[in-house]
């Protein structure tokens, strides 16, 4: 990295505002700026993409910009001295793989995330595609784990009983002049990148398989590998299979520092307590630049890009079968946008998105209408007939993208009893079973000197899920309702969900009673009245079955209170 | 497996008074019910206002449904509660396999005819584009009136209502009642869409605002919802700029509008009009399928639950007397000037003597006559003092004495006088 | 002269009262029903009320109950506080009396529904 160059990029666009220097291997932003695009402009002027020598933004804001973590207010002592062998400091599909992988081995496994429930940042706010990657090159981490992560998935999913399709991804092209190029791109990418699944069909053949998609489509690429996933169902099952296997999952839970001497991380304080652990994994998305800070360990920056999809009526769903986006080679390459694509998911419904914005606010999930407005007017070219109206809802997450914009998987480089799994953005929904096998290693590695690492002989790869009624045959179904009547009991009317199955969720191994706890687990209240009729009766099992006051059962969080007590 | 006559899918009003009337014409009839009690909606309806047309009395809508329920168990009908219809299928002989699921299992009927009862369901925030966070205080109104009305608790203490229809005003006097505040009802067209005895018995009455042509645009809160952004919008219900305006509440309570529930009704073929989003149906209330009759709000919106009885009568009556036989459908045209007509079309071959005719107009009109001509000629009418969108009209039309062939071109119209 | 609109029905006529020596005049008024309700707007306007009591049945919390009459306008909130003290613990039937003569108003608290009865049955 020749950072003169840098200074001198950055002297003309920001006329001295903002300059860099080379400390500790990283290249350190400093100066004041007052836009946030900006500050991420100036960073990425100064990154180079799949570059191990790292961007740490530290331009100031004015006013200041930066989001901390939601901190909550209750505090108890539940984890106070626990000595766990790996901390695993957040639950999205990192944190959650990691533990399940890790619980092949005789450790003691904490897992700490500070919210309400498994995967509600970037994990549960995607569209779930397990990409084939045909879009990456050799040389970044994303490459490296494409492709196993990709063909993992059929075995993790029939492990852990998560609905997996290979439904395929077409990336469309509107112009015939591109054909030679793309199909340069294609060569390159199948013989010498490693994808080779791909292949060019036209236009013609296209429509013959999804007849609703655009017929100025001229040709595409196709990609048989390609497939979709309900991306929070996975990160829950992962984390259901390391707790079955011993692990243990503490939500609402929050890091809050952390005490480092001489490149060792001793204690880890939390709202539950402090804790002492031999080693720390560090997948807390969003959040991983501010847990390396805690760990004195900060060596790259992590800018939020939030992205919205959409999700249509399952009447909408019968119009396509597999993930097509058109691919505008006006933009290509320029822009992270890549304005989206739509979904076939496994629910059936049709997923539409997601669109990508910088933001300085980690946690901001609130949708806008500009970027529905967005993401339909690009996919409108891929499929005229979508519309507006087929909505039924809409969601933001926020990616955790370093601005080499590749993963950073690898141990602390100062502090010696750390693995950060941070960086994690699209494709890491794809990667994370290859991921967390490589973690896995890693771990154990940390962990070999420090004490005897046996394998767990109990260890049980296989996790039954909460059975899915609607999906039976009759003569299943009717067996199952033989053993419990509750299972022909159907609470939610949109998405076929009986009351049996939102028993089994209370039940779970990890029992989240709240509104949004059960709807992740079994759906009810996803459909297309969005809980209207649901909301109140799923309320009052939740409280029976809890035995607490209906007042007391929550939407999301401890705060998410439904209503206010009795009206008498 | 059991065979029935007509099976009727919902037990609210419409599918019970359909299974009644269709029993009185003598056949075997089955209703299906997904709760655990009949009525339907009306069971939390705890307000008055049910039954001036039908028994000439204020009921409300516990009592409205348990007159009926009582007509029911009168009367040998197979009822089965707690039952969810999760397929119908059509066979070669134009009979339909219904499937259900219950307590017990997995079971199938056949049936002759089907009477599709299903009611309407709620439109969402998501449908109106409302933006910002997901916490927890967001309801329909009819949510709202579960946990007020069936469960007893509140679910609010401070919040506003968007959108004027009919559940949101009752809901707007009833938490009033139960001591929360309602800070304003918020509409964005520039007329109400309940009734206007609503908009002063419910509103007026307690001192609620009632804001014309605003709406919300945003949600705040990360937990449970702290304060809603309103707009005001312009005359394409577009929201104009900069006249934002931020209201602290804890509840933002939803009356925008209802969709018949028809997903069944399509997984048959059956075609939908796009005016009332309810099947398209003929005279008889008999869907384009042959067999399937649809009523009630499943067929349209109605704004009396005496409407939804006598129509679910007629389907009812109907289904038992239906013989499959060559229908002759033409098509009743019906002016822009209405919301909506029904039916949309007359099978010339059946007895059109006593059709009720079902219409809203699309805007507030006086001194208005409803006029039907055949081929260009007026073969009846009927004058209005006025009309308004939120309150539907019936009318009796005897179509056989029109002397109706397939080639006759109907028109309904609406024409000042 | 005060305009009004009347809430016996759906059809809301908008009506017209004028004091003409001494007599009150309505006129737009649809029917009969129409023309007592306007002058008891002007004299004394009653409501009716509809609401729930507390019940000690775990399976129905509350009980749909209204006014077998209309009330003062102005005592509908009194009448609430009285509601909100009753509990109900028999199975009553809809048409039974909850609260007899509320506040001497004339009009008793009556059940709507008849569903703790009903479960109660079901239920053995």
């Amino acid at each position: 990295m020749n950072v003169l160059k840098t200074n001198k990029k950055l002297q003309k666009e920001f006329n001295g505002k903002v300059y860099a220097a080379i400390e500790d291997g990283c290249i350190i932003l400093r100066g004041e700026l007052s836009e946030w695009n900006d500050v991420v402009r100036a960073c990425q002027i100064a990154a180079t993409k799949y570059s191990k020598c790292h961007v740490v933004n530290d331009i100031k804001t004015s006013p200041p910009l930066f989001s901390v973590a939601k901190k909550y207010s209750f505090f108890d002592n539940s984890l106070d001295g626990r000595t766990p062998d790996v901390l695993i400091i957040g639950g999205g599909i990192s944190g959650a793989s990691i533990a399940r992988e890790l619980s092949k081995w005789d450790i003691d496994i904490l897992l700490v995330e500070k919210e309400a429930d498994l995967a509600l940042h970037a994990s549960g706010r995607n569209d779930g595609e397990v990409h084939p990657g045909i879009d990456l090159g050799k040389g970044s981490l994303k490459h490296k784990y494409i492709r196993k992560g990709n063909k993992l998935y059929s075995k993790i999913c029939s492990e852990l009983n998560v609905e997996f399709h290979r439904f395929g991804q077409y990336a469309c092209f509107c112009n015939s002049w591109a054909k030679p190029l793309v199909w340069f791109y294609c060569l390159h990418r199948k013989y010498i990148d490693g994808i080779e699944d791909t292949k060019i069909i036209s236009g013609q053949e296209l429509r013959k398989v999804e007849k609703n998609l655009s017929p100025n489509i001229k040709f595409a690429i196709y990609n048989p590998s390609a497939g979709c996933v309900c991306p929070y169902s996975l990160t829950i099952a992962y984390a259901e299979n390391a707790v079955m296997n011993g692990a243990e999952v503490s939500l609402n839970t929050s890091v809050l520092d952390m005490e480092v001497d001489n490149g060792q991380i001793y204690k880890v304080f939390t709202n539950r307590g402090v804790i002492y652990p031999k080693i720390v994994i560090n997948s807390a998305g969003v959040f991983a630049e501010d847990v390396a800070k805690m760990a004195k360990d900060r060596f790259f920056s992590i800018h939020p890009r939030r992205g919205t999809n959409s999700i249509l009526d399952k009447k909408a769903g019968k119009k396509m079968t597999a993930i097509a986006s058109v691919k505008d080679l006006s933009i290509h390459g320029k822009s992270h946008s890549k304005g989206g694509g739509i979904l076939h998911t496994v629910h059936d419904n049709l997923l539409i998105g997601p669109d990508a914005v910088e933001t300085y606010e980690k946690e901001n999930t609130a949708t806008c209408r500009e970027s529905i407005e967005t993401v339909f007017s690009k996919q409108k070219m891929t499929m005229p007939s979508l519309s507006e109206r087929d909505i039924i809802t809409y969601f933001t997450g926020t990616r955790a993208a370093t601005f080499e914009e590749d993963f950073i998987i690898e141990y602390g480089r100062k502090t010696k009893n750390l693995i950060h799994c941070a960086g994690i953005q699209s494709p890491g929904l794809t990667t994370a079973p290859a991921v967390a096998l490589d973690i896995e290693k890693m771990a154990i590695n940390l962990l070999s000197p420090i004490k005897e690492v046996k394998r767990n002989k109990e260890f049980n790869p296989i996790r039954k899920g909460i059975p899915s009624l609607r999906k039976m045959s009759p003569k299943e179904r009717s067996e199952i309702i033989a053993t419990n009547p509750d299972y022909g009991v159907i609470v939610c009317r949109c998405e076929e969900i009986s009351k049996g199955e939102i028993l089994d969720a209370l039940h779970s191994p990890i029992c989240v009673p709240t509104i949004d706890g059960i709807k992740k687990r079994v759906r009810p209240g996803m459909g297309r009245c969005q809980g209207g009729f649901c909301m109140p009766l799923v309320s009052k099992i939740i409280a029976e079955e809890m035995k607490i006051p209906l007042k007391d059962v929550k939407k999301s969080s401890e705060y998410a209170n439904i209503t206010f007590g009795c009206t008498k | 497996m059991k065979q029935y006559d007509v099976i009727v899918i919902g037990g609210g009003p419409a599918g019970i008074a359909a299974a009644v009337s269709a029993n009185d014409e003598n056949s075997k009839v089955l209703l299906i019910e997904r709760e655990a009690r009949l009525g339907g909606i009306l069971k939390q309806c705890i307000h008055d206002g049910f039954g001036l047309i039908r028994f000439g009395e204020q009921l409300s809508g516990p009592e409205y449904a348990e007159r009926y329920i009582k007509e029911l168990n009168k009367r040998d009908i197979d009822v089965l509660t707690l039952s969810f219809v999760t397929k119908i299928s059509k066979t070669k002989e134009n009979l339909f396999y219904v499937h259900i699921v219950n307590k017990k299992g997995v079971d199938t009927f056949l049936t002759k005819a089907l009477v599709l009862a299903m009611g309407c369901r709620e439109r969402t925030s998501k449908q109106i584009s409302i933006h910002g966070t997901r916490p927890s205080g967001v309801f329909t109104a009819g949510t709202a009136q579960h946990y007020t009305n069936l469960l007893g608790e509140l679910p609010t203490k401070e919040c506003v209502i968007l959108g004027s229809g009919d559940i949101g005003l009752i809901m707007a006097r009833r938490l009033t009642l139960e001591g929360a505040r309602v800070i304003g009802v918020f509409e964005a067209k520039n007329t109400p869409s309940g009734l206007t005895r609503n908009i002063h018995q419910c509103l007026y009455d307690y001192n609620i605002p009632l804001h014309l042509s605003y709406t919300v645009t945003r949600i705040f809160g990360e937990d449970r919802l702290t304060a809603v952004e309103i707009m005001k919008v312009d005359e394409n219900l577009k929201p104009i700029k900069n006249t934002e305006q931020i209201i602290k509440c804890d509840a933002l309570i939803l009356s925008v509008g209802l969709i018949p529930e028809n997903e069944v009704a399509e997984s048959l073929g059956v075609q939908l009009d796009n005016r009332t989003n309810g099947p398209v149906c003929d005279g008889q209330y008999m869907t384009l399928i042959d067999g399937v009759f649809s009523c009630g709000n499943a067929l349209h919106v109605n704004d009396l639950v005496d409407y939804v009885s006598e129509n679910a009568e007629q389907a009812g009556k109907n289904a038992a007397r239906y013989v499959n036989s060559d229908r002759c459908l033409i098509n009743i045209n019906s002016s822009d000037d209405f919301l909506y007509t029904v039916p949309q079309k007359l099978d010339i071959n059946q007895n059109n003597s006593n059709v009720i005719v079902y219409f809203r107009s699309r805007k507030n009109r006086e001194k208005t006559k409803f006029v039907i001509s055949v081929d260009g000629k007026e073969f009846f009418s009927k004058k209005y003092s006025f009309l308004r969108p939120p309150e539907m009209e019936r009318v009796e039309v005897d179509f056989n004495s029109f002397n109706l062939t397939k080639s006759s071109n109907i028109e309904f119209n609406l024409v000042n006088f | 002269m005060k305009e009004l609109v009347c809430i016996v029905c759906p059809r809301s006529c908008k009506m017209k009262i004028e004091f003409q020596h001494g007599e009150i005049v309505v006129s737009g008024n649809g029917c009969k029903r129409g023309k007592s309700f306007a002058i008891n707007e002007t004299t004394q306007p009653k409501r009716t009320l509809c609401s729930t009591v507390k019940t000690n049945y775990k399976e129905v919390p509350v009980l749909p109950v209204r006014v077998s009459g209309e009330i003062p306008k102005d005592k509908i909130f009194d009448v609430m506080k009285q509601i909100s003290t009753v509990v109900v613990t028999e199975p009553i039937s809809c048409g039974d009396i909850i609260i007899e003569d509320v506040l001497s108003l004339g009009v008793n608290v009556i059940a709507t529904s008849s569903i703790l009865k009903e479960i109660i049955k079901e239920n053995g």
